[in-house]
């Protein structure tokens, strides 16, 4: 078995497993958290709209902090969008997903596709060089900051060298594109990447439990 | 042993005029893929290279490959290199059979020890040795007893240089390719099903006129032809960089001569010279006549998932051990917050 | 002369394989000019496309002098329309194509009497004063 025939079977594979394990895992045992008690009067009743409301309203910056999280902000957006229309509307990926879900989708030209791709990564950089360079934000940084940066960016890297190709053969380089892929997976349940699947859960449960304090959201 | 003539000298006595020398040459340079500066270089080696023997063996194989060679069109092979090497035992070619065949082998080995080319087609099923014998000799013992005093081995057809049709899973005769078994000699890959006749007559040309061995790559197959993928030489490149795929045979697309990727062609992962060199002297070539490629010289190419199947697919086997991961994930899940719940009791009790 | 067919080289249906192509013939052609240094392109090694090599017969087109030569299967040698691009063909002996290129050049080397066949056929020739 070569490397790529490792990569797209059984490297895949456990990831797959690791990654649909953990996610549950990880969100079952949160939602089936007893709700901490709030001895406090509730101000207004914290129901589902609330937490619609905040999912919704986080999604900007709230005015007073504009100035100061625009950039980052920005960054944070294009990383995210190009990264979505890399997996998710690139032909071959596409094709990847039909592999399984058995249905298609349209996507994007390759050329566009490129460009987002390489958009994604400038931005991820532009990130860390924040998260490095400021203060603050080095200070709250751990290894799983670093480690979650790392494993989002080298698929997308992988995956435009093989376009590059710069004398390195395509198979070797698509078999390492799969195993970051892979890598990707298997972090993503468990240290900050879970935001992937957490991020609305906990946006919601905020909204919930401000909008029981009076807050204003 | 006697000096065998010349090339130069053969040419001259069937009363090729130097025009049609220089034709032959301009020709050979386009077969070696070398660029046209170099036809005054090749013109020298070729009037000086000597007639080289060789012997050509066949072990588990379809035929498809001698019958590819003998369809080659340049003037080289029916004309010029069949008259400027000897195909001293080829037992499908040759009118000898039996023990005068292999007597003629034999001879041919002793005469040339040392100098002789072996070409292979075919598999060595080390199953038993009784599965695939000539003249009572096994595949495996015969191939031992000719390589021994050959120059340099050329393995032709995916069968014999990566075990090929034969070996494919479950490999019943527990075929191997000449790679395995020979590690002493040069061995020269020239996989395909069946490898492109003109790749072929080059690679053989290239040991006749520069009597050296062709730079090869990781698989040892010569970088001239195996270089670069089909994807990269690929007319319809074009299309799969804009996202135009045919999706069926007989779609828009399809008619539209878009790219093939979605129909499983594996051109990025093949590396064969199909797109440039083509077939049937340079007509066409499979993605040309709208069927995309196979990775006929890559090994394992016949067990690497389906011939229709997109190259990004991945292989998974089955949703349903997936199901169950999602099931252990709330298993794992309803104990994690099991024991989180009786975390946050202990804790509210003692306050 | 006869004036060159003009099809436009921006018709190309095809797979952009003609216009890099002309290009280079173009810089052959000044490279001829400057230092009268000839060039060849063996066609074959390029991918063309379905009918993307007719297109450019088409648009090279036919010029003066075309010649034909017989060894070891017959050859064409045509000028295009525009001079100093040569069109060569050659075939095997069973008519089949083994060889396209392009020449830029004064007169294709093949062309001319070669000393080897001079010689052979001046020996020949002072046989018949025997
Ligand atoms: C297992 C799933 C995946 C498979 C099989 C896969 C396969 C591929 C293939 C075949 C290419 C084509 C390269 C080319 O010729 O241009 C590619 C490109 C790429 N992939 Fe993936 N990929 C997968 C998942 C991902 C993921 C999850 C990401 C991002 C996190 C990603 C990012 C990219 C990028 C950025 C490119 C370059 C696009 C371009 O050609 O411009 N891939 N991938
Ligand atoms: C529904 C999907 C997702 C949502 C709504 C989401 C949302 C967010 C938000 C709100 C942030 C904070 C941005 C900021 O600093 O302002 C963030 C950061 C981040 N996300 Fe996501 N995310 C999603 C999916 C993903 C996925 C799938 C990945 C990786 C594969 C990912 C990788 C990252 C990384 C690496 C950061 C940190 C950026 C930094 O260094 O500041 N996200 N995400
Ligand atoms: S048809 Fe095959 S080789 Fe040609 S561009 Fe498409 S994927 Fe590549
Ligand atoms: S196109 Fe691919 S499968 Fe077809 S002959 Fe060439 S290498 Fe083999």
């Amino acid at each position: 078995m070569d490397l790529l025939e490792f990569a797209k079977g059984p490297a895949l594979q456990v990831a797959a497993y690791i990654l649909v394990a953990g996610s549950i895992w990880r969100l079952v045992g949160i939602l089936l958290l007893k709700e901490k008690p709030d001895f406090s009067e509730p101000r207004q009743s914290g129901g589902l709209l609330a937490a619609l409301k905040v999912i919704y309203t986080r999604s900007f910056t709230a005015s007073p902090f504009k100035r100061a999280t625009l950039y980052p902000k920005m960054m944070a957006y294009v990383m995210h969008l190009g990264l979505f229309a890399v997996v998710f509307l690139f032909v071959p990926h596409i094709m990847f997903f039909e592999g399984f879900l058995g249905f298609e989708w349209p996507g994007l030209p390759n050329s566009v596709i490129f460009f987002l791709g390489v958009a994604a990564v400038v931005s991820g950089i532009a990130l860390l060089v924040r998260r490095i360079t400021n203060p603050v934000l080095r200070l709250i940084s751990n290894f799983d900051d670093y480690f979650s940066w790392f494993v989002t960016l080298f698929p997308i890297v992988t995956g435009l060298l093989i376009s590059v190709r710069m004398g390195f053969r395509y198979e070797t380089l698509l078999a390492i594109h799969i195993l970051s892929v892979a890598l990707l997976m298997i972090w993503l349940p468990f240290g900050k990447l879970g935001h992937t699947f957490l991020v609305f859960v906990t946006r919601g449960t905020t909204g919930m439990v401000f909008e029981r304090r009076g807050a204003k959201t | 042993m006697k000096k065998r003539p010349t090339v130069g000298e053969i040419l001259q006595a069937k009363g090729v005029s130097r025009r049609g020398f220089l034709k032959y040459c301009a020709t050979t340079a386009s077969i070696l893929a070398l660029p046209p500066s170099m036809i005054p270089r090749i013109a020298e080696a070729i009037e000086n290279a000597r007639r080289t023997s060789v012997i050509w063996l066949s072990f588990q194989e379809c035929t498809g490959c001698t019958e590819s060679l003998t369809r080659s069109a340049s003037p080289t092979v029916e004309g010029l290199i069949f008259d400027a090497i000897s195909l001293d035992y080829h037992h499908t070619l040759q009118a000898a059979a039996g023990e005068q065949a292999e007597a003629a082998r034999h001879a041919a080995m002793q005469e040339n020890d040392g100098n002789y080319l072996v070409l292979v087609d075919g598999s060595i099923p080390l199953g038993n040795p009784g599965f695939s014998t000539i003249a009572g000799i096994s595949n495996v013992d015969m191939l031992k007893e000719t390589v021994a005093g050959a120059a340099a081995v050329v393995a032709i057809g995916s069968c014999a240089a990566f075990g090929g049709i034969p070996g494919a899973d479950p490999n019943p005769t527990g075929a191997v390719s000449v790679m395995d078994l020979v590690t002493d000699k040069p061995v020269i890959n020239v996989p395909g099903c069946p490898p492109i006749p003109m790749v072929m007559t080059a690679v053989l040309t290239q040991f006749l006129t520069f009597g050296e061995l062709p730079e090869l790559d990781a698989l040892s197959r010569p970088l001239a032809f195996y270089g670069q993928t089909i994807h990269d030489r690929c007319y319809r490149r074009p299309f799969y960089e804009q996202g135009k795929f045919a999706k069926t045979f007989d779609d828009e697309g399809a008619k539209a001569g878009w790219c093939l990727y979605k129909l499983g062609c594996k051109g990025p992962t093949t590396y064969n010279a199909c797109a440039t060199t083509k077939w049937n002297n340079g007509t066409s070539f499979p993605i040309e006549a709208g069927h995309p490629c196979l990775g006929c010289s890559e090994p394992n190419f016949w067990d690497d998932g389906g011939f229709y199947e997109p190259l990004s697919t991945g292989h998974f086997d089955s949703g349903e051990k997936l199901a169950g991961a999602a099931a252990a994930g709330v298993a794992l899940g309803a104990v994690a917050a099991a024991a989180g719940r009786r975390r946050q009791a202990k804790f509210m009790k003692e306050g | 002369m006869t004036t060159p067919q003009h099809v436009p080289i921006t018709a190309s249906p095809f797979h952009g394989n003609v216009r890099p192509l002309l290009n280079e013939v173009l810089h052959a052609l000044d490279k001829l000019l400057e230092t009268r240094e000839a060039t060849t392109i063996d066609l074959a090694s390029l991918p063309f496309g379905p009918g993307e090599l007719e297109h450019l017969e088409a648009l090279l087109g036919t010029g003066e002098l075309s010649a034909k030569l017989d060894a070891l299967g017959s050859s064409s040698i045509r000028e295009t329309a525009y001079p100093g691009v040569w069109w060569l063909e050659h075939r095997n002996a069973f008519d089949e194509i083994v060889g396209r290129y392009l020449e830029i050049t004064h007169t294709p080397e093949i062309l001319s009497s070669q000393d080897a066949d001079i010689i052979a056929g001046r020996a020949h020739l002072e046989e018949q004063f025997e």
